[in-house]
């Protein structure tokens, strides 16, 4: 599951600019030279490997079963739709999760109270892996896109949440102190001061939320649905056609490259420091 | 002179208690009282410990006092109403903020419309030595610069006083005395009325009209010093070849000796 997530940090630290202006130099060509050899080989290894017959296909799946699964899925149209359901589900429950979350977790320095009443559920929800809770979403949600969406929004909503708190305690208290001496109010120092000082922490929530989104959206696909790439991979699995698994595979990690590369364009331009 | 003038800032008998409820009850000050003239600078010296913190946030209105007032132009100080300006050691300027916006702040915050606001920032601005650096965000500055946009953000709003919180002692010393020649130059230049805390008995001579020695704990009122030398003499370079200077860092330093053998 947190493949996507890893792949993406993957590429993002290689497409900073001062990289990219190194991206021609002898040692960049050598390592992406060998970065296709150990591709291709690796995929050559594997398709000889079945072909050989040292590994049974219905355990593995080969290399060009997947590309065919891959061209077959693409034309028609059955590979993109599940795509593009997922994206959706993906998408929608980021949006509405972390948005809210944020807010929720800003809004809880305004009141201390609040926060303190609600501290003994947070802890819990800190630790808890909160995937754990997709079963009773979909039970209460149905096995539309509705409850792909819903554990997208409540996981990225806890995590938006806690991390929009967490960053707005994190404000320096002397700017508090500050802005109290200049006789502000505590909604202006709220708006002034604290909303901007947790902006870092909530761009950070947003850049972890989208994999949140998108594993919260594959598992409700697992659990009970029609469409999707998580449904098609868990069908796929269940059948035993391990191509067809791999090529969603394939599909779920662009759409998490491109979701992250999305983000991560947000993300920078939220940061200040 | 300066007996003819308002006094801006009066402290009378002023008492801090911290943990009354326990045993462990800290006295931190007791029995502060000063006045500041409306164009004053009046230094705090004192030894760590002698409660210098506290008195600024009761000064500020930002802790009540166990006894005592604090008046600001003969009103009693309640709360934190933005009668005070504030300069700590920490710039605390905000980091999502340009040079200009951070200036504006203090304006910001008592509603003044942006575009008067700005004018105001982009006055002080161009009259101490920032120009060019309206839109720089605070990172782009040097430690020196930004103590300059930090006291600039304290003079916008016009604040009854102005208190000075140990503000140049994380400079190294060149950008300290530059700084020190300037603010006072700004203050005197504006008639504001400053206090000025600081460890620093040197700077405290070279900045101020008259110096409160506070004892450590519980602080109170030592002795007050009127400092007594020509302003056109109190340049940081050049006040310490006075005499007067020499004979008050003596006598600061053995008041200040005596606490710390105690």
């Amino acid at each position: 599951m947190s493949i996507p997530e890893t792949g993406a940090t993957a590429v993002s630290a290689t497409s900073t600019p001062k990289a990219r202006r190194r991206g021609f130099s002898v040692f960049g060509v050598r390592v992406l030279a060998y970065q296709i050899i150990l591709f291709v080989g690796f995929l050559a290894l594997w398709e000889y490997a079945i072909r050989a017959q040292w590994l049974p296909v219905y355990l593995y799946g080969q290399p060009s079963g997947i590309w065919r699964e891959l061209v077959k899925g693409v034309q028609s149209g059955a590979l993109v739709h599940d795509t593009w359901i997922t994206a959706q589900e993906t998408i929608i429950g980021f949006i509405i999760g972390s948005v809210t979350g944020s807010i929720a977790g800003l809004g809880l320095w305004l009141s201390p109270t609040t926060a303190a009443i609600l501290r003994p559920l947070m802890v819990a929800l800190n630790g808890l892996p909160k995937i754990a809770l997709a079963p009773l979403i979909v039970v209460w949600f149905g096995v539309g896109m509705e409850s792909k969406v819903a554990i997208a929004a409540i996981i990225t909503f806890i995590v938006a949440m806690l991390t929009s708190f967490a960053g707005s305690q994190e404000v320096d208290s002397d700017y508090i102190r500050m802005m109290k001496s200049l006789g502000a109010s505590r909604l202006q120092t709220f708006r002034m001061v604290v909303v901007p000082g947790t902006v870092p922490w909530i761009a950070s929530a947003f850049r972890l939320n989208i994999g949140f989104a998108m594993i919260g959206a594959v598992v409700g696909e697992y659990i009970s649905a029609e469409a999707g790439l998580g449904h098609h991979v868990y069908y796929s699995g269940t059948l035993y056609n391990l191509n067809a698994v791999w090529g969603g595979i394939f599909a779920l990690m662009i759409l998490a490259l491109i979701l992250d590369a999305m983000v991560g364009w947000v993300e920078r331009r939220m940061k200040w420091r | 002179m300066q007996n003819s003038q308002a006094t801006v800032l009066a402290a009378e008998n002023v008492k801090m208690t911290f943990n009354t409820d326990t045993s462990e009850e800290v006295t931190a000050i007791s029995n502060i009282g000063f006045e500041l003239k409306q164009g004053e600078i009046l230094g705090i010296v004192g030894p760590s410990g002698c409660g210098k913190t506290t008195l600024f946030n009761i000064i500020a209105g930002l802790q009540a006092p166990t006894a005592g007032t604090i008046l600001v132009n003969g009103n009693r100080v309640q709360d934190a109403s933005g009668h005070v300006g504030y300069m700590l050691q920490k710039d605390l300027l905000l980091p999502w903020r340009s040079v200009i916006d951070n200036v504006i702040l203090g304006l910001q915050v008592r509603g003044i419309a942006a575009k008067e606001s700005k004018t105001i920032a982009q006055n002080l601005i161009n009259a101490y030595g920032l120009k060019g650096f309206e839109q720089a965000y605070p990172s782009a500055l040097s430690g020196g610069m930004r103590q300059r946009v930090a006291f600039m953000r304290t003079l916008a709003f016009s604040p009854d006083v102005i208190l000075l919180d140990e503000p140049f002692s994380a400079l190294d010393s060149q950008t300290r005395l530059l700084l020190q020649a300037d603010v006072m130059r700004i203050i005197r230049e504006r008639n504001c009325s400053v206090v000025l805390v600081t460890h620093d008995v040197g700077e405290a001579i070279t900045m101020c009209d008259r110096i409160v020695v506070i004892t450590s704990r519980p602080g109170r009122v030592k002795s007050v010093h009127t400092i007594g030398i020509d302003p056109a003499l109190r340049h940081p370079l050049k006040i310490r070849k006075q005499a007067r200077f020499n004979e008050l860092y003596e006598m600061i330093w053995d008041e200040l000796g005596i606490q710390f053998a105690a």
